[in-house]
């Protein structure tokens, strides 16, 4: 069990030794039953934090978009940022840390185990309450939550509700850290990791089309996926050029004869492209956070994605990301006995 | 006058009615306005929805319009071919009455100071029949706090009110009561006692508890004293700039104009206007590599100040009809009610 209090025992005492610029953490919000990403930086608010099964981001993007506000201050502080990180998040910071975002001295990892549970699937919790809305969820022994409503408390089973990441997770327990809160557990009994993605790729070739037809056809191109992702960090996105160099001598002709590698216009073949784009370059770098597919307001499965190239990657290389920070990423490393029978 | 149709008539309703029903179902998981397969007969169409993920704002104002088209032979002048839409009739079952609200404020932008004759031709052919909402459909509905109602009729031609087996229906534009007429011996005039029934609801109603931030006149003097606070950086922090608070929302109509090349020689292709959105990095970037709104602060204040503060000061109405879900879908929280409520304490 993970005892919050302990949690903002070290926050505040970090804070206070100020041997941390910035505790990101979680907090209560407004908004709904899912708590909220805190940024404390005063250890007198560290009393704020709070953890449980409705921490559900990963706060590993607020370290990239923390680093690119850095690298606009004239005197940035730069001392070490800590994250409350649970075993996926502390696996993205990993990621980051190989592909040297930044140095494993700017980061203190507080890690969380999220023993045999995980987070809350938002829409699993709401079908599972059937028109009840839940105002807090506790983890109540291993394998069920506490939800209270406004009618009362209910026990809902964890496999029900938890979000379909945590139900394959292969990485409950956080893989790197500076400190840990929770124990490990070895068999959490849920299905084994891409029990989901065997499923789809059962399917025939004309049926998975027709899934992914379908649901690229009501992407709204909001780009929450995107940008909820700590791994699309680039500063220049293929589906908006912001980069674009315009001087003085630009003439109008190279202005409209820029390439726009994919249009605006949110339709299939355009939506497609989008997602395929992100899928690959996530390519050996998604550790199956899947804040993508919870984010998404259509209900797109992207996770199905992401899981199918983790699983190539997995499967040709015999690699996976975030694992070990000092791993070169698999992109940019080369081995011997990579598979190569495409060199001709 | 008002009338009563059951329930389970509503699918004869739709088959009726000489235009393109469309109704929200689920689908995927989402909720969303899915056309009605003509001859839906008894449960066909169920309006048993919360609310919609998508607003139904796309009906009039999809996210994807073709302006014209466009040809060019090399060395000679283009040639453009206008494409103004001549949509069929378009029915919209069950919209709840934020969103219904959310037509006259899009209207007011595409009519008027500017018309807009590709909104107008499709808005022309819409028609809306609302459904009461007897309890708010989300933990963050705040409609009345915008001035609005979980019985308003306005934006609507026809509103019906859920009575357990049955609607009461009323026409509330001759449009409306085309629809009804249209339906023919499906509704019998409403009694004495169903208008109470329904009239009893609507103050129930009235009466839920929802989200609100307090005085709706204060929140656009506290918007413009505000504007340089910094509260809006550290109400942003979270903000990870991506579109769903603005692409759900019943009223933001936002744009960008595009060129869609669809071949060389002759060149040719569409001009085309989508859905644009101001928490995005292009959105106000500048060719010359400036962009006026660079951080989520100045985005997050540029939504809030155009709905509550902007807008009141073009069109005497605020830009936001409650529906709540640009805080539900948000993926950090971010939560417009409790801004509003911010800046009016500052």
């Amino acid at each position: 069990m993970v005892d919050i209090v302990n949690i903002r025992a070290h926050a505040k005492d970090l804070l206070e030794k100020g041997t941390v610029k910035m505790v990101l953490g979680y907090q209560r919000g407004t908004a709904g039953v899912l708590a909220e990403p805190a940024f404390i930086t005063d250890a007198g608010q560290a009393d704020h934090l709070v953890w449980d099964p409705t921490c559900v981001q990963n706060l590993a993007l607020y370290l990239v978009n923390e680093k690119k506000a850095q690298s606009h201050q004239r005197d940035p502080d730069t001392r070490p940022i800590a994250i409350i990180a649970k075993g996926c998040d502390s696996r993205a910071v990993a990621v980051l840390l190989q592909e040297r975002h930044f140095e494993r001295k700017d980061v203190h990892v507080i890690g969380v185990s999220c023993g045999t549970l995980g987070v809350v699937d938002k829409n699993k919790l709401s079908k599972a309450l059937n028109g009840r809305v839940a105002t807090k969820v506790e983890p109540h022994g291993t394998d069920s939550f506490k939800v209270t409503t406004a009618e009362g408390f209910v026990d809902v089973a964890a496999a029900d509700v938890l979000a379909d990441r945590c139900l394959e997770c292969a990485c409950a327990y956080p893989a790197m850290h500076d400190v840990v809160f929770g124990e490990k557990h070895e068999d959490r009994g849920y299905p084994a990791r891409f029990t989901a993605l065997g499923q789809l790729e059962a399917k025939s070739e004309d049926e998975r089309w027709a899934y992914w037809e379908g649901h690229f056809n009501r992407c709204l191109r909001c780009y929450a996926c995107r940008s909820v992702c700590p791994m699309c960090y680039c500063p220049e996105c293929v589906v908006d050029s912001i980069e674009l160099m315009v001087d003085p001598t630009t003439s109008a002709d190279e202005k409209a004869n820029r390439i726009k590698w994919i249009e605006r216009s949110a339709v299939a073949s355009e939506n497609s492209m989008y997602h395929l784009v992100r899928a690959i370059h996530l390519a050996g770098r998604c550790i199956d956070c899947a804040e993508c597919e919870r984010v998404c307001p259509v209900d797109i499965p992207i996770r199905m994605l992401n899981n199918k190239l983790e699983k190539e990657a997995k499967d040709m290389f015999g690699y996976e990301p975030g694992l070990d920070p000092e791993l070169p990423s698999l992109v940019a490393s080369f081995r011997d006995d990579d598979p190569n029978s495409f060199i001709r | 006058m008002s009338s009563i149709l059951k329930k389970t008539d509503l699918g004869a309703w739709a088959a009726a009615l000489e235009a393109e029903v469309f109704a929200p179902a689920l689908a995927d998981g989402v909720w969303a306005y899915q056309p009605v397969a003509p001859g839906a007969n008894d449960g066909g169409v169920a309006l048993t929805h919360p609310n919609t993920a998508r607003p139904p704002k796309n009906f009039a104002f999809p996210q994807r319009e073709v302006l014209y088209t466009f040809e060019q032979l090399k060395g000679q002048a283009p040639k453009l071919t206008e494409t103004l839409p001549n949509p069929a009739p378009v029915v919209v079952m069950g919209v709840r009455p934020c969103d219904g609200r959310g037509a006259p404020r899009n209207d007011m932008v595409f009519t008027g100071a500017f018309d807009d004759p590709y909104y107008q031709s499709r808005r022309a052919k819409t028609a809306y029949v609302g459904l009461a909402c007897n309890t708010p459909p989300s933990p963050n509905c705040f409609c009345k706090a915008v001035g609005g109602s979980p019985s308003s009729k306005e934006g609507l031609d026809v509103q019906l009110t859920d009575l357990g087996d049955r609607y009461h229906v009323v026409a509330v534009t001759p449009r409306g009561e085309e629809l009804i007429e249209a339906g023919g011996k499906l509704f019998a005039e409403a009694g004495a006692a169903d208008e109470k029934e329904s009239q009893r609801l609507h103050s129930e109603a009235a009466k839920c508890e929802q989200r609100t931030f307090g005085d709706l006149a204060a929140a656009a003097p506290a918007l413009k004293k505000n504007f340089d606070s910094e509260m809006w950086q550290s109400l942003a922090k979270a903000c990870i700039g991506c579109g769903i608070c603005t692409f759900l929302c019943p009223t933001c109509h936002c744009f960008d104009i595009s060129d869609e090349v669809t071949g060389q020689s002759p060149m040719r292709g569409e001009r085309v206007r989508t859905w644009d959105n101001c928490q995005f990095p292009d959105f106000t970037m500048h060719s010359s590599g400036h962009n006026p709104r660079e951080t989520l602060g100045a985005r997050l204040r540029q939504r809030v100040n155009h709905k509550f503060l902007y807008f009141v000061e073009n069109n005497g109405t605020q830009q936001c009809t409650g529906c709540g879900r640009c805080i539900s879908f948000c993926p950090v929280g971010i939560d417009i009610v409790a801004v509003l409520d911010r800046m009016i304490q500052a």
